[in-house]
């Protein structure tokens, strides 16, 4: 690398690192950033979409990995929610029983409450809409 | 100038490859993932499925060792070039299955700028000295200062950036609280739901209110402030300070981890971090020489 542009290092660093405010702070990329993910309000009451497993007693939560193969919450949160969006909740429901156990029963399901009330109570009344059921079990 | 460039290597080098190592599990779980899922981004924009696992398993595995051997300063052209192309390639890929993470993204640039300059490993470095390649001394000591500052650019870029863009997309009114009340309830509902342990302070600082309007004020001033670090090394301290309570402050209410910054090693450039080897190599030599004396006293 030759010297002079050794020297104009610092100017071509602030170039690039900022060169994403060209851009709509929506459209996120890897890795020069807009970094919009806390700048939205998202208001209070969610549709949450997720994947639980059917029991007797009523239901029990699947961790990230079982889910979608991933210890990342974020990235299966993202996962079922495409899958939903795209009409693929069915897909995606026997994916989760390939992994528990063909004697389980899976649900896929977008949960509607309000986050603040679930965070602060610890329990929320939430609407639950069932877009997809797998397996045996119950 | 020469001996911090040489300390950010040393850092930047070896979190790569230690993120590396311990997301190894993480990363090759993508092998297994259904390919309608992936959706490449960034570098790997033009990949439209996803890549061989053999790919994947070689990338995990030599990543690693030549971000060590960078960081050693070991074949440094060579070493940091791989570690940069690796480290890329993983993280991208990691970030095309439909979720962008923001947490490698400095660390990243921290590499690539670094794998420019083969002054970066002309001291504390297992390879031969670099200084060949520069007339003096003086001119060694310049080369190495607009390093530096390239990398504080990108350190405080990112806050100023991150910054922007929540007045970009929410206005002023992000600093009510309104906005930080609701994405540390998402988060935490979220994680909940998906059968992840939540945040041990976020229901806390929910229930008290009356902080989230100190909170977010606190937070975009500490992200639009970060270019006035570039101005001294006294700013620079308070400002990298307010830096890493922010941080702290996200882990404890959103249990978000930013490893990169809460090491310290983001806000590095901008900080002395050269007396952190000169403090390794004086204990290094008390050692020797002491270790010496009991040999002959022995």
């Amino acid at each position: 690398m030759r010297r002079w542009s050794i020297r104009l290092l610092p100017v071509f660093a602030a170039l690039l690192v900022l060169s994403p405010l060209l851009r709509d702070p929506a459209s996120d990329t890897y890795p020069l950033s807009t970094y919009p993910m806390f700048a939205t309000d998202r208001g209070n009451v969610h549709r949450i979409a997720t994947a639980v497993e059917r029991t007797d007693d009523g239901f029990v939560r699947l961790s990230p990995k079982l889910i979608a193969g991933t210890d990342e919450a974020v990235l299966a949160s993202v996962t079922v929610t495409r899958a939903v969006r795209l009409g693929e909740a069915d897909i995606l429901c026997e994916e989760i029983l390939e992994r528990l156990g063909a004697d389980r029963q899976i649900e896929v399901r977008t949960e509607t409450l309000d986050v603040v009330v679930l965070s602060v109570e610890g329990s929320a009344d939430s609407t639950v809409t069932v877009h997809a059921r797998c397996g045996g079990g119950p | 100038m020469t001996q911090r460039l040489a300390m950010l290597r040393i850092l930047v080098f070896a979190y790569a490859a230690v993120w590396t190592v311990v997301r190894a599990p993480h990363l090759l779980d993508a092998i297994d993932l259904a390919p309608r899922r992936f959706d490449g981004i960034g570098p790997l924009w033009w990949l439209n499925e996803p890549a061989p696992a053999l790919a994947i398993i070689a990338a995990v595995a030599l990543t690693p060792i030549a971000c060590g051997a960078a960081a050693l300063g070991w074949r440094y052209r060579a070493s940091s070039l791989t570690a940069v192309v690796g480290f890329l390639f993983l993280t991208t890929y990691r970030n095309s299955w439909g979720q962008i993470f923001h947490t490698e993204n400095l660390a990243a640039l921290h590499m690539g700028v670094l794998a420019l300059v083969p002054a970066a490993a002309a001291c504390w470095s297992m390879g031969k000295a670099e200084r060949a390649l520069h007339k003096t001394e003086t001119d060694h000591e310049a080369l190495s200062s607009a390093v530096l500052k390239a990398l504080s650019v990108l350190t405080v870029g990112t806050y100023f950036l991150a910054g922007i863009a929540k007045l970009r997309i929410s206005g002023f009114g992000w600093i009510d609280g309104d906005v930080l009340r609701h994405q540390i309830a998402f988060d935490n509902a979220r994680k909940e739901l998906l059968g992840d342990p939540k945040a041990p302070f976020g229901a806390l600082m929910l229930r008290n209110s009356w902080t989230l309007a100190p909170a977010a004020i606190a937070a975009i001033v500490v992200e639009l402030a970060a270019p006035l670090a570039l101005v001294g090394r006294r700013i620079a301290w308070i400002w990298a300070g307010m830096a890493m309570v922010f941080h702290f402050a996200i882990l404890a209410v959103m249990a978000i981890v930013f490893p990169y910054h809460l090491l310290g090693i983001a806000l590095s450039p901008l900080l002395p971090i050269e007396r952190l080897g000169t403090a390794v190599a004086g204990w290094h030599c008390r050692f020797r020489r002491r270790s010496m004396r009991l040999r002959s006293t022995g």
